[in-house]
C-alpha cells in the first residue's frame, strides 16, 4: 500500500504533503489539549517500532502479497498521536529500505495515517452504552481494525486509479489495481482479528493504554 | 555538318557504353558492415522477492523522454527484453509499473554501456544488514520510550 517514488504526478505529491501538514498540525493541536502531553509518548514511540517493523511481513495472498500495516491498531492504542507515529514509521521505512518514498510521504501518510484516527473513532463507539464487557470491546476492535485497512485500500486505489499515465495501457493496469485491492480483504479480516486480540489482552493487564483520545 | 553530328553521337554512344558495361576489373574492393545490437533485458521484482508478472514496461529513447519509444508486459519471471536503437546514443529510461507499484531504471546506451545494474530493492542489502537497520530503528524508539518515561524531579 505504499506508493513508491515516481508514480505519482508532482501535483498529487505536493497536495499529499499540503494535507499531511494540515492533519500534522490538527493531531498536535489535540495533543496540546491533553492534560499531560507527554505522557502517551512512550507508548507512541514503541507502536512507532512496531509499524516499522511489520510492514516487513509479508503474508502471501495468492497471485500477490499484502504486508501487515496495523493503522487501525495504532488508531486504538494511540488516538491523535497515532498520525504523527505512522509519518515517522513511513519516513523511516522509506529511508532505510526504499518502501514507499520521499516524495509520496505525504500521500502514504494520508492513506496509512488518516483511517488510523478514523479507527480510533469507531473503536471509541465501544463506551457507548453501560454494557461493558470484553467482548464488547474486542468487537469494536476488530471493528476498528477491519476499518482503517478497507479506508486505506479505498484511499490507494482511488488516488492510483486517478493518476493511471496515458502511456500505460489503462485497461491492463485498472485490472491490477483491483487484484491487488481484492488481495487486502483478507489482510481486513486479519488485522480486525489482531486488533481484537490485543485490545483484549491489554483490557486484562493494563486498561489504562485503551484510553487514548 | 554532317560528320560533326555522327561524332558527337559517336562520342555520347562511347560514354553511354560506359557506364552500362560492367567493370570486373575493379571489384576486389571488399565491404564489410558491422551493427552491434545490444539486447537488454530488465528483471522487475518486487522486494519480497517475487517477480513483477505482467508488469507493464515503457521504454524512453534518450531523444523523446516524454513518449513511449516501445511498450510491452512482463512475463511470469518479471522479464522484459528490448534492443534499443544503438543509433541513439545516451540514457535510456525503462519504466516499470504495476497496479501502482513500479520505478525507473536509467540504461546507459552507446558508449560506457554498462553491463549490468539497477536500482531500489531491499536487495541491495544483505539479510543482517536489513536486521541490523531494523534494530538501531527499534532501538531508537525504545531509547525515546525510555526517555520520556524517566522520573522528572517533582
Amino acid at each position: 500500500m505504499h506508493i513508491p517514488d515516481g508514480i505519482l504526478p508532482v501535483q498529487v505529491t505536493a497536495a499529499g504533503y499540503a494535507a499531511t501538514a494540515a492533519v500534522t498540525w490538527y493531531s498536535l493541536r489535540k495533543i496540546k489539549q491533553k492534560e499531560d502531553s507527554r505522557q502517551d509518548i512512550p507508548k507512541a514511540s514503541l507502536m512507532t517500532a512496531a509499524f516499522f517493523v511489520v510492514s516487513l511481513i509479508h503474508i502471501p495472498v495468492p497471485p500477490t502479497s499484502v504486508h501487515l500495516v496495523l493503522n487501525g491498531l495504532m488508531g486504538v492504542l494511540l488516538g491523535y498521536y497515532a498520525f504523527l507515529a505512522i509519518l515517522i514509521g513511513l519516513f523511516f521505512q522509506a529511508v532505510m529500505f526504499g518502501h514507499g518514498g520521499l516524495t509520496t510521504l505525504g500521500v502514504n501518510a494520508i492513506i496509512m495515517g488518516l483511517p488510523a484516527i478514523i479507527a480510533t473513532y469507531v473503536f471509541r463507539l465501544s463506551k457507548i452504552g453501560n454494557k461493558d464487557s470484553p467482548r464488547k470491546d474486542g468487537a469494536f476492535g476488530f471493528l476498528a481494525g477491519l476499518v482503517a485497512i478497507g479506508i486505506s485500500v479505498a484511499l490507494f486505489v482511488v488516488i492510483l486509479l486517478s493518476n493511471i499515465p496515458t502511456d500505460l495501457n489503462a485497461a491492463v493496469e485498472q485490472a491490477a489495481i483491483f487484484t491487488l485491492a481484492v488481495a487486502h480483504l483478507p489482510l481486513m479480516l486479519i488485522e480486525g482479528v489482531i486488533t481484537a486480540l490485543i485490545v483484549i489482552f491489554l483490557r486484562r493487564v493494563r486498561p489504562t493504554m485503551l484510553s487514548s483520545l | 555538318m554532317g560528320n560533326k553530328w555522327i561524332a558527337v553521337a559517336a562520342v555520347i554512344g562511347v560514354l553511354v557504353l560506359s557506364l552500362l558495361l560492367p567493370a570486373p576489373a575493379l571489384a576486389h574492393g571488399v565491404s564489410i558492415q558491422y551493427t552491434s545490437d545490444i539486447e537488454i533485458t530488465i528483471i522487475a521484482k518486487y522486494d519480497s522477492g517475487e517477480p513483477m508478472a505482467g508488469a507493464q514496461v515503457a521504454v524512453y529513447a534518450p531523444d523523446d523522454p516524454s513518449t513511449p519509444w516501445l511498450t510491452g508486459v512482463c512475463d511470469d519471471e518479471g522479464r522484459f527484453s528490448f534492443t534499443p536503437d544503438a543509433s541513439k546514443p545516451g540514457i535510456w529510461d525503462v519504466q516499470v509499473r504495476l497496479a501502482g507499484h513500479g520505478g525507473m531504471v536509467h540504461i546507459p546506451v552507446g558508449e560506457g554501456t554498462a553491463t549490468t545494474g539497477g536500482i531500489g530493492g531491499i536487495g541491495g542489502y544483505s539479510y543482517l544488514q536489513i536486521v541490523l537497520m531494523a534494530a538501531c530503528v527499534i532501538w531508537g524508539s525504545i531509547g525515546t520510550a525510555f526517555y520520556f518515561r524517566r522520573r522528572r524531579p517533582a
